[in-house]
């Protein structure tokens, strides 16, 4: 047999092994999903909100939180030497709102030093950190609270969902968000959820402070500091029906340069936590392995992919050039018909398991407007997307780290 | 809510994914096997006619029998289109070969038939004094290059649209020149083909075409 089915059919068992984790995880928990617990006691809980350039979403951010229906101690919006309205507009709101405060920063520090800024102050017993293009649902934070009755609970995370789905590449990252949702919470049964994301995730005050709060040296902080979290003994909690919807980058450009900070942080991650690999405990046994086989897997795939398209490529100019000088047909009616292969019978039912699983957790998470016919190409797509330009995205980031680190430069946000 | 982690779903759903994946290798091996007895069959009816067209030719070699040149050469014909149509079959089925190595061999016991059959065709040929031509097709079978390949599909392609064109004139006999069967290497040394070399078509055993020519040229050194 020779090498290239071989890594196809790895690649299919992975595929299928995953699957069936997620299934099983589903199965089992399927009651539970969308329970959370009710706390025992009063927790007084600090919102922090750093922002930077946020004229267009702050006011919106600050009036979701402070009518949640949980009553928050104080939220304090950190701005991060804005250049645009977003002081202006944070310090009329501070008139209207007593529980708003403002920190402004003498120069742009970047936003896990901003956090930092806002753990300093805050007085609550949990720090609830929500973006400034986030809006939490009114419960979404007393859904929440309750985890933390569980001393081991560290943070506790809630669904991300995208607010505004006009475009098609809202409607993309949409559908990707929902299943997030969906997988994180089936992989907190195994203590494998590996972030807290900035839009809404709560942090035991303590724990913070422990833990001297967010890396500011690292592009996703929210991965970082629930590693970190971890790595002392604590859990990650994941609260689905708590729910935040957060603005989406609208044009490709802005996602893609998400899309590298995001695999800029998440390959910072593995390099600092790398000791751990394989250690005890779920970061070194599960979210680690998970981690780097997946950026693994995603990059051998596109090698594979790249590799037998230049070579094709290559074979198909020879072919047409030598069939040039003989004066042949280009292409003869009996080559269209192709004997499917194993592997090609293989690659249709995962495709479909693929499709499946993305309709089955859109369906579980009740998002009702990806219903219908037409949203199917809307989910292929997506899973094309998945299967192709992400890794390309992280191939992309790969080499950029390394034009970075040659040149002797930091990596910024640059999204904004 | 006290929560319990489920550590015990990584080796239940390894469980699952080794049956299911074990299904589908045995469903793949099933499938091959079964294009696998396909050709077997193919195979060991082709192998009966030429030993069938042999043992004429045995007959014929008395001396005191005459031949039958007429029926001898469209026998030879039919046979020729046969096993010229079931290499296409078992080309298509090696390319979607990928777990089993049973065509492998079969690969092999074809190459000895064809090569048997071009004996027999130039034996027939010079006792009848037939007209039609031999063209054997010379290709490397293991691991060409990207451009072997790319120039061993055109060879194919001019190779077929002869064969379309000129029907029964033509016998199209390809034989892989790398599968280690001593015959077919001692036919190659005698006609001065190095593995090397390959792709190479020998016409009428005699006119070597190693380079790309235009279907023109090729069909100008058949007919010359």
């Amino acid at each position: 047999m020779k090498i290239l089915p071989i890594v196809y059919l790895a690649y299919m068992f992975v595929s299928l092994y995953l699957f069936f984790f997620f299934i099983i995880l589903y199965a089992k928990n399927r009651k539970e999903l969308f329970s959370c617990p009710n706390a025992k006691k009063q927790y007084s809980v600090s919102v922090i909100t750093p922002a930077y350039n946020e004229e267009d979403s702050i006011e919106g951010t600050i009036r979701a939180v402070l009518s949640s229906s949980y009553p928050v101690k104080e939220m304090i919006v950190v701005n991060d030497f804005s250049k645009d309205r977003t002081r202006e507009i944070v310090e009329k709101l501070a008139g209207i709102y007593p529980k708003l405060r403002l920190i402004n920063n003498e120069k742009n520090l970047g936003k896990a030093a901003s956090l930092n800024k806002g753990i300093e102050a805050a007085k609550g017993e949990l720090i609830a950190v929500v973006d400034s293009d986030s809006y939490p649902e009114k419960d979404a934070v007393g859904k929440m609270v309750g985890f933390f009755d569980d001393e081991k609970t560290g943070a506790v995370t809630s669904s991300i969902l995208v607010k505004h789905q006009n475009i098609f590449i809202e409607k993309l990252q949409a559908m990707e968000y929902v299943i997030i949702a969906w997988t994180r919470k089936l992989l907190e049964y195994i203590d494998g959820v590996w972030a807290t994301p900035g839009p809404l995730s709560i942090y035991r005050a303590s724990v913070l402070k422990e833990i001297k709060g967010f890396d500011t040296a690292n592009l996703t902080e929210d991965i970082e500091i629930t590693w970190r979290i971890i790595s002392i003994g604590y859990r990650a909690r994941m609260c689905l029906p708590a729910r935040v919807y957060s603005i989406a980058p609208k044009s490709s450009r802005i996602w893609l340069k998400q899309r590298i900070r995001w695999d800029i942080g998440g390959l910072q991650c593995i390099s600092k936590y790398k000791k751990l690999f394989l250690t005890k405990g779920m970061l070194g046994l599960f979210i680690l392995p998970f981690f780097t086989i997946s950026m693994f897997l995603g990059l051998l795939g596109l090698s594979i992919f790249a590799y037998l398209s230049v070579r094709n490529l290559l074979q198909t100019f020879l072919f047409t050039k030598y069939s040039l000088v003989a004066g042949t047909h280009l292409l003869a009616l009996n080559e269209l018909y192709i004997t499917p292969t194993i592997l090609n019978f293989f690659g249709v039912i995962f495709f479909g398991l693929g499709l499946f699983f993305t309709i089955f957790a859109l369906n579980v998470m009740k998002e009702g407007r990806f219903k219908g016919f037409r949203n199917i190409f809307n989910l292929l797509f997506y899973i094309l997307i998945y299967l192709t330009a992400y890794p390309s995205i992280m191939a992309y980031s790969l080499l950029k780290i390394a034009k970075y680190k040659i040149q002797g430069r930091k990596i910024g946000w640059g999204t904004k | 809510m006290v929560f319990h982690s489920q550590k015990n779903v990584f080796w239940q759903a390894f469980i699952l994914a080794a049956f299911v994946f074990a299904l589908g290798i045995l469903f793949g091996f099933v499938m091959e096997n079964s294009r696998s007895a396909s050709i077997e069959k193919l195979y060991f009816q082709s192998e009966l006619d030429l030993l069938d067209i042999r043992i004429q030719n045995d007959i014929y070699s008395i001396e005191n029998i005459k031949i039958d040149c007429l029926g001898a050469v469209q026998e030879n014909i039919k046979f020729a289109d046969r096993i010229y149509e079931e290499a296409k079959l078992l080309d298509k089925y090696e390319q979607a070969n990928k777990i089993t190595g049973n065509i492998i061999l079969q690969h092999k016991k074809y190459d000895l038939l064809r090569t048997l059959f071009w004996i027999n065709s130039i034996k027939i040929k010079n006792r009848c004094n037939a007209s039609y031509h031999n063209l054997v097709y010379f290709y490397d079978y293991n691991e060409p290059s990207i451009e072997i390949r790319a120039k061993q599909a055109v060879f194919s392609r001019i190779l077929s649209e002869l064969k379309e064109e000129f029907g029964s004139e033509v016998m199209l006999i390809p034989i892989a020149g790398d599968n280690d069967i001593i015959s077919v290497e001692l036919l190659m040394n005698s006609y001065e083909i190095a593995e090397s070399e390959l792709p190479v078509i020998l016409i009428d055993e005699k006119t070597k075409v190693q380079k790309i020519e235009s279907k023109e040229e090729i069909i100008g050194l058949i007919k010359k």
